[in-house]
């Protein structure tokens, strides 16, 4: 999938990222590690639990005789993440036999928080000081019309009234970067990753901006790390509990106010003090990406005869259906349209894949259809195929042409070279003519002048 | 009843219910390997440990008393991490009021706790969880069980663990009394999950951490340990004696360990004891008149 | 006749275009409001409950938990009707699976055979046996049909199975019936009053219209006789059957059985068994009489002659011995409210509506703690046992 080259999976993807120094130093603090701990594939946590308490190093051997031979891959996949993130320190010995031990600072937090619970970032708002919080609802619906006003704001600056106004354009111009292509004449459009974006679940996206918003931070002046570390610190604040804004720095007080127009973050003036809340957004911070993926309440319904219904009071979504729909009419909490050969010729053309919206179709299933197997009518996700492969009848492969060769032998010898590789994509025996795919190509040279 | 969608739901993300012996007579017998403080801030650790693995992970605690059974903790009502002075508070309340039910019977040797109790609370719990929507932890049932089986419960368990078995809900027994307990072993054979009886009680927490910390996921993967043999002992209808050969009913399948000349369950007169139930067709057609 | 398939044609896709839409009811004021579905589901169940209680409050709780069933499936030429989708065969093949799962699963003890109807003659598929998944295989591997259909053939061949099988055992027969006609050798109504002596209790389940026959047969030996309207009437017809009749004193001989409970042993040793005579490597079960290793059980010792089961298969069906009393309504506003908890004692939910009006719980006459709409359905559906009655070492004395 194309999601890939944009997003990076995660935050410990940038996090394992990060050089060996300044990741040793982040796990001085409890909450990464905790965070870094919650990151991990579940087999590699059992490992860390299971390797707790032990202050030897044990072998690889060992640890492996736990596994069953089904998940063996598995194994390899924990390990490997546990190396890469150096919460395992590998040592070979003179038998070439690697033993692994926990990385020491992070082994030492970790005990701490097993035998002493849990402990909270910074104390809350005491409860005899009367502010009126806003309820949980309250702020989830605050969150929520938060980030749509935001990315109403990246796709299309024009329209929106402009409530996140605090944003400055230079940083709304790095979050643009990559989603949206700048032109002379009809002002911003959105490019191939742009409209994959705007399919993608919030928490997807949430992660593609935050991480931009920490690429961008060396330029602002900000160390990464120290970001990071704050930013997942965040994460283990309790959501609608008020936080002193006084317990931050500087610096921090700024990243909150710019988390404040992403929804992350609410703030609330009191008489002396002021306060932040974190909202559901930014206590998700740490979860990785798949548990909170699904959490979301769908709202399409698409019928056999492609018409396509959406309970739905968001401008958002509309804008989301426009890309691969016709929206006939608006009710007030209604949007009416149909999948026409015509509006999915203009998304595949704007690079959007029928996978792509067959499975933000599904993943977006109104709760009463998706109960149902297919949760899209079977004929419609078929159709959206066929006209994708309509457009797609002729592949292109970068390749090369091979010509004059000198004797029959040497021909078959360069086929069957190519084949080995398979790239081989064309031969005509006759002509001694042969065309094989670029990567090859200088292997293919390579071989040749050795023939001759 | 059985939510299909739990099997959808290959995530890590685990409800823990632990089921925790607080029998006085068990832990004040001198049999006892260790002592109830030690066995608790084992425990406690190992509570911090599961949520501390998952933000999303949820445990419940559900003491199984010697007159009575309750909730002493329950993670989602906090704030994620665990509050042990909240439980340990909790508990106490919880030991005082099951000491003052006792009604001074006359126990002999150490009593059975209400095991029946907190499984039947358990699963109740672990039901509310399935109904709250397509998508939810998954749940499963730790036993941390010292006292002897109670006989007079037989029925009562086996009617937990085969609705258990039915969510495909398992239930995992860690038993640290001396004696091997019958009804865990089947407990956890029937719905897969994993018996153990740790040799060194010291290790608990090392015990707990390594076996039964694995999420449902993750035991499709490793190798846990295999059951030592599970013992199919039931208890007869009339003396709760626990027997191993015995006569049953053929009306409503009632077990007894002495030949009765009356069901006292369905009431149905017997006649001459038959030997068996044959399969074979000589003898299928041998006690037919 | 005609006519009738028609009909039950039409019904059969009247019912497979229902719409995705939630069901609506009227309120008082006219306006559509989708059904309460939960008041509704518990208030049907309540009634189910009741019936059920009041059935076995007067007489002492008797099922027939040893069974001996014949299934006998019609695969004459009308099983390949297509008005089920693909056929009538499949259809009910595909039930009959479900079925011998579910009984399986209640009637721990009993057994079960096959007998299909082809060319206006009965064939023995299974002989009487315990393992759902022989039937199954011997069923799914004989799915063609031709033919008439014969009842009398049918039912001479259960009469000749059935009347060898032990006299404490129940016998049944349960017949899936396809065909609108009986072609028959002899005079049908004397094997009926035949099957009636040796008290065998024959149902029908038709699968086309209504049979005078067939009625009468169902009637002489006891039994019940029903029609599908569809693929999920016929599973619920079918199922019906899976849970223990009640047992009728004169049908079968009370009897005291000697069985015994062999343990299973470790996972991983080596012990040569004595029922295939060869060393088996993993858990096997032991008699208890003379320690013989046995593979499977249910079984007979080879040795001892000890009929040998797994006392779990048996406890399976002893809620149908120890049902939970049924819990009382409370009135939500009868129960003062510092008596009436916050939350329910099951599974800890509030008790409290919105609003912290007190909503619907029931109690129990017993243990006198409260419960959820949701712990009530649970309780005496699932879990067969009280949650408060087993947590209080009181009432456990008393029971």
């Amino acid at each position: 999938m194309p999601q890939v080259k944009i997003i990076a999976k995660n935050f410990m993807d940038m996090v394992s990222s990060l050089p060996a120094m300044k990741l040793d130093k982040l796990y001085e603090n409890a909450f990464i590690c905790e965070a870094i701990l919650r990151s991990l594939p579940p087999l590699a946590k059992k490992y860390v639990l299971q390797l707790l308490y032990i202050d030897v190093p044990v072998s690889a051997s060992s640890l492996q005789e736990w596994v069953l031979v089904d998940g063996a891959s598995k194994h390899r996949v924990a390990v490997d993440r546990l190396i890469q993130l150096r919460v395992f320190t590998e040592t070979v010995d003179r038998k070439k036999e690697a033993t692994y031990r926990l990385n020491l600072m992070f082994q030492m937090n970790l005990r701490k928080h097993v035998v002493h619970g849990g402990v909270l970032p910074r104390e809350p708002m005491a409860a005899n000081i009367t502010v009126r919080l806003p309820s949980l609802e309250e702020l989830d619906n605050y969150a929520a019309q938060q980030w749509e006003c935001f990315l109403l704001h990246l796709i299309n600056s024009a329209e929106v009234e402009v409530t996140t106004k605090s944003i400055s354009p230079s940083m709304m111009k790095v979050f643009q970067r990559g989603l949206l292509s700048q032109r002379d004449n009809e002002g911003s459009r959105l490019t191939e990753s742009g409209f994959q974006f705007l399919l993608m679940d919030t928490n997807a996206q949430l992660w593609y901006i935050i991480r931009e918003y920490i690429s961008n931070s060396e330029d602002r002046g900000v160390d990464s790390a120290d970001l990071i570390s704050f930013l997942l610190e965040l994460s283990f604040h309790v959501t609608g509990e008020a936080y002193n804004m006084n317990t931050l720095d500087e610096i921090q007080r700024i990243t909150v106010k710019d988390l404040a127009d992403l929804g992350l973050i609410k703030l609330q003036q009191g008489r002396k003090d002021s306060w932040f809340i974190p909202t559901k957004l930014a206590t998700n911070l740490s979860i990785s990406l798949s548990d909170a993926s699904s959490r979301k309440m769908g709202y399409v319904v698409v019928e056999t005869n492609f018409r396509l219904y959406a309970y739905s009071t968001s401008k958002l979504h509309c804008e989301i259906l426009r890309l691969f729909a016709r929206v006939e009419y608006q009710l007030p909490n209604l949007i009416v349209g149909s999948i026409t050969k015509e509006n999915l010729y203009k998304a595949f053309s704007n690079g959007i894949t029928a996978d792509q919206i067959i499975s933000f179709l599904q993943q977006n299933a109104h709760p009463r259809v998706a109960e149902k197997v297919p949760s899209v009518p079977e004929n419609v996700t078929d159709q959206i195929r066929l006209w994708e492969s309509d457009l797609n009848r002729v592949e292109m492969t970068p390749a090369h042409f091979f010509d004059d060769f000198p004797s029959r032998d040497v021909f078959e010898a360069a086929c069957d070279f190519a084949r080995e590789y398979s790239s081989l994509l064309w031969e005509d025996s006759k002509k001694m003519q042969l065309i094989v795919k670029t990567e090859i190509y200088a292997h293919m040279k390579e071989f040749l002048s050795h023939q001759k | 009843m059985t939510p299909v969608s739990s099997k959808q739901y290959t995530d890590d993300v685990s409800l823990l219910m632990v089921l925790m012996d607080t029998n006085p007579l068990f832990w004040s017998s001198t049999a006892t390997p260790f002592s109830f403080s030690k066995f608790l801030s084992q425990v406690l650790s190992f509570l911090n440990s599961i949520i501390l693995l998952n933000q999303l992970n949820q445990v419940v605690v559900i003491a199984t008393g010697f007159n009575s059974c309750d909730y002493i903790y329950d993670s989602s009502l906090g704030h994620g991490n665990l509050r042990a002075e909240t439980l340990l508070q909790k508990l106490e309340e919880f030991v005082i009021k099951d000491e003052e039910l006792n009604k001074q019977e006359s126990v002999d040797g150490i009593g059975s706790s209400l095991l029946s109790g907190s499984l039947s609370m358990a699963l109740c719990y672990i039901q509310r969880v399935f109904r709250s929507g397509s998508i939810h932890p998954q749940p499963r049932i730790l036993c941390l069980h010292g006292s002897q089986d109670g006989p007079g419960q037989y029925v009562a368990i086996m009617n937990s663990i085969f609705s258990a078995q039915r969510s495909m809900v398992p239930i995992d027994s860690c038993v640290i009394g001396s004696q091997h307990s019958a009804f865990l072993q089947q407990a956890s054979y029937i719905t897969g999950g994993v018996y153990l009886k740790p040799q060194q009680l010291d290790g608990l927490f090392q015990y707990l951490t390594t076996v039964f910390a694995t999420d449902l996921h993750s035991r499709n993967f490793l190798q846990l340990p295999k059951p030592v043999g599970v013992d199919f002992r039931a208890s007869c209808f009339c003396h709760k004696n626990t027997i191993d050969m015995g006569y049953i009913c053929s009306v409503c399948l009632s077990i007894f360990c002495k030949h009765h000349k009356k069901c006292s369950t369905c009431g149905s007169a017997f006649g001459q004891p038959q030997t068996s139930v044959s399969t074979s067709n000589q003898k299928r057609k041998a006690p037919d008149n | 006749m005609k006519e009738t398939r028609e009909t039950s044609k039409h019904g059969r896709e009247h019912t497979q275009t229902r719409g995705p839409g939630e069901s609506l009811q009227e309120d008082e004021s006219g306006l559509l409001r989708p059904i309460d579905n939960q008041a509704l589901h518990h208030a049907q169940y309540r009634r189910r409950l009741r019936s059920l209680s009041s059935a076995s409050a007067t007489s002492r709780i008797q099922k027939g938990l040893i069974r001996y069933l014949y299934l006998v499936i019609d695969l004459s030429r009308a099983a390949g009707e297509m008005d089920l989708r693909p056929s009538r065969m499949v259809v009910v093949a595909k039930q009959v699976e479900a079925f011998i799962r579910e009984f399986f699963d209640q009637n721990p003890l009993s057994q079960i055979g096959l007998i299909s109807i082809k060319n206006g003659v009965a064939q023995c598929l299974t002989d009487l046996g315990g393992s759902p998944e022989s039937h199954i295989k011997v069923l799914m591997g004989k799915l063609e049909c031709a033919g008439e259909a014969s009842l009398q053939n049918a039912l001479e061949l259960v009469h000749e199975q059935l009347d060898q099988i032990p006299s404490y055992g129940h016998r049944e027969a349960i017949i899936l019936y396809s065909a609108l006609s009986t072609c028959d050798p002899g005079d049908v109504m004397e094997t009926i009053q035949k099957c009636k002596n040796s008290k065998i209790r024959c149902s029908v389940i038709g699968l086309s219209a209504e049979l005078y026959i067939c009625k009468y047969l169902c009637q002489e030996t006891g039994g019940l006789y029903s029609v599908a309207l569809d693929e999920a009437h016929l599973k619920e017809l079918i199922l019906e059957h899976a849970p223990p009749p009640p047992a009728i004193a004169e049908f079968a001989i009370a009897n005291l059985i000697k069985m015994g409970f062999p343990q299973r042993a470790a996972e991983g040793v080596i012990s040569i068994c004595s029922c295939h005579k060869e060393a088996k490597f993993g858990g096997g079960y032991t008699c208890p009489r003379c320690k013989a290793r046995v593979c499977e059980l249910p079984t007979e010792c080879r040795i001892c002659g000890l009929t040998l089961v797994s006392s779990p298969h048996l406890a399976r069906s002893y809620h149908h011995l120890f049902p939970v009393t049924p819990f009382d309504d409370v009135a939500p506003l009868f129960v003062p409210n510092h008596r009436r908890p916050k939350a329910c004692f099951g599974c800890q939910q509030s008790l409290l509506n919105p609003g912290n009006l007190p909503g619907r719980c029931v109690t129990c006459p017993k243990c006198k703690q409260f419960f959820c709409l949701d712990c009530d359905i649970y309780i005496h559906e699932s879990l067969h046992n009280c949650p408060g009655c087993e947590s209080l070492r009181d009432s456990k004395s008393l029971s």
